[in-house]
């Protein structure tokens, strides 16, 4: 709630939103092996307005959307685009249709250019046109929207915020009449966030229409004409966003369980005097060979959770990644004490912290933290922490069984290939499995960034009582405020590679902290 | 010393070898770029070959001969593209299921023929005809290295062969695509398979060609599948087997070892560029050889 109150509404009500249906799904059925994802699903979204697609992590909204985009063939059910139906079986047919997708992975392709990504999608150039003929189009329209790219530069190169602003891009010159976002705007620093909106403000305003997918219902509630919610792939109801509340929507999402949600902040631990990580006058290169985190010092007791706050690129990841051993300082020392004598991290490298019992929740979950193609129960295996040598699978399989049943985690089995499961499941997977395994330390970025409210407020607790009852040390840096302020004893707020200042938990005022996040 | 001349009809005399390696190897890059393993070529080069020479005896035209190799050979590929897209199916067991039928067709066809028409029309063992079959191969090649970089045809089998996920949400047709470039990349095998034996060994039994497959496959590797790059190797390569009985005497080697040459070559060729600046420009297709199921997950 304090995210809602804190924003100041940029966005009013759209005049455009007319009662015209673009796109209409009716009772759509999807099954996967173990699952039925979407459940007689129905809905629409009109001319010029965006509606939120809201539900709890593994309520089907992805599946819906991959199937308005033709990634997946619905088994029952129909789809209508301005009231003809229509056969959507490969993005190809969608993007005819006026429909485009982004989603939270960026779908372009590294190897390839800007231009040569776009022009993938237009069907008015044949297959021996020349790429060349696409960039004055992607030039006029860049300069149009106002979306900033080089048609020449490989995608590769590019930021995760620039990469989304291409698929932004490649929507409009698709000439999409719907766009469907997929938690695109979830892993966006703020700013851009609101470029994002103001620009989906500007297509609707222009007669677009496009559907929203996030986890964060204040911004649903700001930016959206409407809200379907989704719960165990079922349409729980369709609400006008203008005259719904956030308790009311959180409702329709999770039922009862949202009485859980909270934003207070959670019961200080209490540290004790012992030091478990402590860094001197860290200096630390980023991925382009410039100083990212500069002279940081910092100390992390035993039973502390010790919070970093910042814009993302403000060398938090680079600060996480050399406490935990991933990249070599330049200057300074990374020193972990988890029996009698501290570890030089940068000396012994990742492995070995990692098999005395440091937990790690990294950056991108899924390229670092899990191996997809691997079941949750090889998932446990595979950590030096939890085997060691010989395998012991039915000890493996009870341990994932138990973290299956206490983070209420949505899977067939235990054996189910983890990239079956929905994002936030498989988020719920590691950090389940880091939390177990963590004996001293837990070093985390954005613990709980893939994760809906109940989920993500309950795995805050789970850190917090571990601190609390075990006496864990945690690095946590975040770039959702809220959650650092819920579950930081201490709150260091990062800003150009170095700490501005550190607030005690209780002393922390929320707008002074922004203030020094962008100062 | 040699004189001009001498090395120019040194170099034209190794026109068969060459344009054989250079057009098996640009078409392999070509196919393996759209993500399909390629371990069938061994198998449909052995094919092309007898069929280059079964149709060129029959029809005592060697032009019949080349057509009949390129035709069947870019249908292997279409079948082949078909059967690795459409299907979960391993590349691997696809590719080297398809060699063996390829190498049991190529004796199927050959020998029979060979027993009444040991002599098909062979190309002219001319300065000119390898002048000119070099100057085609090359003008292939240049064409195909425009196709690949500057076409959007060329981004999408580039786009197909990286992530064919990320591929199909562009917009790519997978399926279409991978045909295209196994009809072409096959072709283009057939091309050189028939160049083989009508104009390089100009004699055929059971066997022959076989092995020079995966020399073409070794070519396109050590080049990086680049149509560019491939121009080197092919020309070395094509030289070495050419020459190989002359470098065998000359510098006292023995045959097995000149036949490994152009494997160790691609080996190392493949660790330099594995070290050097060309590494992203000559790494294999990420998603080379990779099963593709259209409803896996994405995201
Ligand atoms: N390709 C797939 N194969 C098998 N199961 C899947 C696949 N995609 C999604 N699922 C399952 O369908 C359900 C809905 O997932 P998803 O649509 O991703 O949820 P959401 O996006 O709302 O978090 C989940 O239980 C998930 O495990
Ligand atoms: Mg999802």
């Amino acid at each position: 709630m304090s995210e809602a109150q804190t924003k100041t509404s940029v966005f009013t009500q759209n005049p455009n939103s007319s009662n015209e249906v673009v796109l209409e799904a009716k009772n759509i059925v999807k099954r996967f092996p173990g699952v039925v994802a979407l459940d007689h699903v129905s809905f629409n979204v009109r001319k010029g307005e965006i509606l939120a697609l809201l539900g709890e992590n593994g309520a089907g909204k992805s599946t819906l959307v991959k199937i308005l985009y033709g990634v997946y063939v619905p088994d029952e059910g129909e789809i209508a685009v301005e009231g003809r139906r229509v056969f959507i079986t490969s993005p190809l047919e969608a993007i005819k249709l006026g429909i485009s997708m982004v989603s939270q992975v960026p779908q372009i392709i590294g190897s390839l250019t800007v231009a040569e990504n776009i022009i993938l999608g237009l069907s008015k150039y044949g297959m021996i046109s020349k790429i060349s003929r696409v960039k004055e189009f992607i030039r006029e329209e860049s300069k149009r929207t106002g979306i900033e790219v080089d048609p020449d530069i490989e995608v590769w190169k590019l930021s995760y915020t620039q990469k989304q602003l291409v698929e932004l891009l490649r929507s409009v010159i698709l000439g999409a009449k719907v766009i469907m976002l997929d938690e695109a705007i979830t892993f966006l620093p703020i700013q851009e966030k609101r470029r994002f909106y103001e620009f989906l403000r500007r297509f609707v305003g222009q007669g677009g229409s496009a559907i929203l997918i996030t986890h964060k219902i204040p911004e649903a509630l700001e930016a959206a004409d409407r809200i379907t919610v989704l719960r165990r792939g079922k349409v729980v109801g369709t609400v006008d966003a203008k005259k719904t509340t956030l308790d009311q929507v959180r409702k329709m999402m999770f039922g009862e369980r949202s009485s859980e949600i909270t934003y207070e902040r959670l019961p200080p631990s209490k540290p004790t005097e012992e030091v478990v990580v402590d860094v001197e006058d860290l200096w630390v290169l980023g991925a382009h060979g410039e100083y990212a985190v500069k002279g940081v010092t910092l100390e992390v007791r035993a039973g502390e959770v010790y919070g970093i706050a910042g814009v993302a690129g403000n060398g938090q990841l680079e600060l996480i990644q050399s406490v935990i051993g991933l990249r070599k300082p330049v200057k300074g020392s990374v020193r972990v004490k988890l029996n009698s004598k501290p570890i030089d991290v940068s000396k012994v490298g990742i492995g070995k912290i990692r098999s005395i019992g440091v937990g790690y929740i990294p950056d991108e979950p899924l390229k670092f933290g899990v191996s997809m193609e691997n079941n949750i129960e090889e998932n446990l295996a595979m950590l030096p922490s939890i085997t060691n040598g010989i395998i012991r699978w039915g000890r493996i399989k009870k341990l994932a069984e138990s973290l299956i049943k206490d983070f209420d985690i949505k899977t067939p089995s235990s054996k189910t290939k983890v990239k079956l499961l929905s994002g936030g499941n498989l988020m719920k997977v590691l950090v389940s499995r880091e939390l177990m395994v963590s004996k001293k330390l837990l070093v985390a970025y954005n613990p709980t960034r893939a994760l809906d409210e109940v989920t993500a407020i309950m795995v805050r607790k789970r850190i917090k009582e571990k601190a609390l009852n075990e006496k864990l040390a945690v690095l946590m840096a975040s770039e959702d405020l809220d959650e650092v302020l819920q579950v930081s004893d201490k709150i260091a707020v990062m800003n150009s590679g170095k700490i501005v200042r550190v607030f005690n938990a209780q002393e922390a005022k929320r707008e002074e902290i922004e203030k020094l996040m962008v100062m | 010393m040699m004189s001009l001349k001498t090395i120019l009809d040194l170099v034209l005399a190794a026109g068969p070898a060459f344009a054989t390696y250079y057009l098996a190897a640009v078409g392999h890059g070509i196919f393996e770029k759209s993500g399909v393993l390629n371990l069938a070529i061994d198998g449909v080069f052995t094919l092309g070959v007898a069929l280059a020479f079964a149709v060129s005896a029959v029809y005592m035209n060697p032009n019949l001969g080349l057509l009949a190799s390129v035709i069947v050979a870019s249908a292997f590929g279409v079948i082949i593209a078909y059967l690795t897209t459409k299907f979960p199916t391993s590349h691997g067991a696809i590719g080297l299921s398809t060699m063996f039928v390829g190498y049991g067709l190529a004796s199927l066809i050959g020998v029979p023929i060979r027993s009444t028409t040991p002599n098909a029309a062979w190309y002219p063992l001319s300065d000119t005809f390898w002048a000119e079959i070099i100057v085609v191969a090359v003008v292939i090649g240049l064409l195909a290295q425009y196709m690949l970089r500057k076409t959007k045809l060329g981004a999408s089998i580039r786009a197909a062969g990286e992530n064919p996920y990320a591929a199909s949400a562009l917009g790519v047709d997978i399926l279409k695509i991978r045909l295209i470039a196994g009809a072409i990349g096959y072709a283009l095998i057939g091309a050189g398979a028939a160049l083989y034996v009508l104009a390089y060994t100009q004699s055929w039994s059971e066997g022959t060609g076989m092995g020079h497959g995966w020399v073409a496959f070794a070519v396109s590797l050590s080049a990086g599948r680049s149509p560019l790059l491939t121009l080197l190797s092919a020309a070395v390569f094509g030289g070495l087997v050419n020459y190989s009985y002359s470098l065998q005497a000359a510098a006292n080697l023995s045959p097995h070892i000149t036949n490994m040459l152009p494997f160790i070559a691609a080996l190392a060729a493949m660790v330099i560029y594995a070290v050097t600046p060309l590494r992203r420009r000559l790494a294999p297709p990420k998603g080379l050889g990779k099963i593709y199921f259209k409803e896996e997950r994405t995201v």
